[in-house]
Order: C-alpha cells, then structure tokens, then sequence
C-alpha cells in the first residue's frame, strides 16, 4: 500500500516513537538523489521542555510516516541535522531548495512555480520515499493560469535551485487533486519509457 | 471488566474487614499487555497496590490480605506510573502513523488483569495489539 502526500503537510508533524513519546517534530524535509526522493528530516523540539533543537531523522531510520505522526522504534535513532544533510549529499542530494523554482519544460516553456512536492510512501518500512512530483502554480502554458496544479515528475531530474527541467510530455499529465495523480504519475513514466 | 466501572471502587483487608482505601487508576505494561498495579486514594500507606498483592477482584470490592499491601511506588514498576503512562482519554495512534482515537474506556480480565481491549468512539482495538503507552499517545499495531 503506498500513499502520496504533501511535504508541505509534514511541517510540525510529531515524531513518535514506539512507546508513545513525541520526541520532536518535523521542521523540514531534506531531499536527496538529485530531489528524487527523501533523504531525511530536520526536527525542532516539542513543547516547552524540548531536548536538543537541533537534530536530525534519516530516513532509514523512520518505521512508518502516517497522516498524524512519523513513527521510529525510539529516541536513539535521532542523530545530528547535519548527519541527514551528509547521508543525503553522500547520495547526489543537490541540497537546494526546490521551493519557488521555475518548472520548465527542456523546450523551454515556463509551467510555474513550485509550491510543494508530493511524495510517495509505500508501506511500512519502505525502501525509499520517492518524490513524485510537484505542485505548481501554474503559468499561461497550462492555460489555468494562478491554479494550483500537480505535475509528474520523471524518475531523474535536473533542478538547480532556480529552474527544473521537465519532458515537454509532462504538461500532458497534470493533476488537479491527489487522488488522481497516482496514476497520472505511472502513465507519465511509462511514456516516458516507451520515448526512449 | 472495565476501568470506568472498577474506578472508585472499595480495597477491604480481609484480615481486619476494613475497607482501606479506594481505586483511583490502574497502572499498565504496555509490554505484558496487562495491568500490573492499582493507584489507590484514601488509604494510610501509600497509593500503589501490585496487581499480585490482590486477593480478590470482585464487583462490590477488591480484597487485600493487608492494608500494608498498599505501598509507595514498589521498585519495578515506577518506570510505569504516573500520568504520562495512563490509557484513558488518550490518542491512539498505529505503528503506522495513524491516528485512530482516543480511549474511552479499557476492558480487562479481573482474573489476571490482562488488558482484553481498548474502547473508542469507532469500535475497539484488541489488548493484543498494545505495543506502547506514552505522554503524548497509545501505540498500537495496525488492524
């Protein structure tokens, strides 16, 4: 069973462990391989008696992200923010922030801006945590100009932190809702697949 | 039986035929999957009651050999008390990192005090899947 979500939504999500303690809390996703998936998390404290601000959760280390918590076994998981941003880099993260980056597709046409990425999880212990895709706001090309919609991403991608580049094809497979976008998403990369 | 309805209910020495004190919560591990004390108010020792110290379970009282049974937090199980490790109006979340509700109420066997269920509003969560009871929510395996 996979399911998608917004990074956005992660923000301040609680980090529980087994025994039922929130040791921290989200306070941002850090991407690795290029921007293709999720390399881990940077946490904040929880509360007033907060224990160190300032670590990390790589995500190998995560049991399970749900819709109301990120569970891990417990507290000896967390390691340094600066150990999730090494194991992310290690893997060809490129540690820019895709937020505010002009999708464009490599004809050149400017589909948006990006405003949040979706990410896929798969089941409990999943292997990776895949980002997916992005959503945009869109430009004229989309010809729903200001609308938030969701674009496919294929499996590799090139961003640079000002633009990311996209096959011309994905304009044809965007989304208006997650519900949808699943699909959206598999149809994208086997065209794509077959393209080559 | 379950925790609202043992809640207030009267501890009797079956030696002296006193009642001697009152339960006021119960004390559960999460990884026997059972209650292993009872917090007690009203009594002239302390406030904890092992789960092994108890006689009798009964409808109308629980029966102690002696009121010395009821001690201050017993070594073994400190780890377990206080408000942190209480079920009841607790957020259940599964492993998975979804919210189910919060507990209502906590069905167990008078007998040998393992937890048989827990109780919310959408319908009930067997005791088997208990795996953690913390500050901020009650960790259970996914259905």
């Amino acid at each position: 069973m996979s399911r998608l979500m917004r990074t956005s939504e992660l923000h301040k999500r609680p980090v529980v462990t087994m025994g039922g303690e929130d040791v921290a809390q989200i306070k941002d996703v850090v991407f690795a391989a290029g921007g293709g998936a999720v390399g881990g998390f940077a946490l904040a404290g929880r509360g007033l008696f907060s224990g160190p601000s300032d670590c990390g959760l790589v995500w190998g280390a995560v049991a399970a992200l749900g819709s109301d918590a990120v569970m891990i076994d417990d507290e000896s998981v967390l390691g340094s923010s600066e150990s999730v941003l090494d194991a992310s880099a290690g893997s060809g993260g490129s540690g820019g922030d895709v937020m505010g980056s002009q999708a464009l597709t490599d004809s050149g046409v400017d589909l948006g801006k990006v405003v949040d990425v979706i990410i896929e999880v798969q089941g409990p212990r999943g292997s990776q945590c895949d980002a997916i895709g992005y959503e945009i706001e869109a430009s004229e090309a989309l010809g729903t100009k200001g609308t938030r919609v969701l674009i496919p991403l294929p499996d590799t991608l090139a961003a640079s932190g000002d633009h990311l580049m996209l096959p011309a094809a994905a304009k044809d497979f965007v989304s208006q809702d997650l519900a949808g976008f699943g699909a959206a998403v598999e149809a994208f990369r086997e065209h794509l697949s077959q393209g080559r | 039986m379950r925790f609202s309805e043992a809640t207030g209910r009267k501890l009797v020495s079956t030696t002296s035929a006193e009642t001697v004190g009152k339960i006021d919560g119960f004390v559960v591990d999460p990884q026997r999957r059972a209650v292993v004390a009872i917090e007690c108010k009203k009594t002239d020792s302390g406030d904890i009651l092992l789960w092994s110290d108890i006689v009798g379970f009964g409808a109308d009282a629980v029966t102690v050999n002696d009121a010395g049974a009821i001690t201050e937090a017993p070594a073994g199980i400190d780890a377990l008390l206080g408000k942190d490790h209480h079920l009841l109006g607790k957020r259940i979340l599964s492993s998975t990192g979804d919210e189910l509700g919060k507990v209502g109420d906590v069905e167990f066997d008078p007998e040998s005090g393992v937890v048989k269920a827990l109780n919310f509003a959408e319908g009930q969560i067997a005791g088997a899947r208990l795996i953690g009871v913390g500050s901020y929510a009650v960790v259970v395996t996914p259905g």
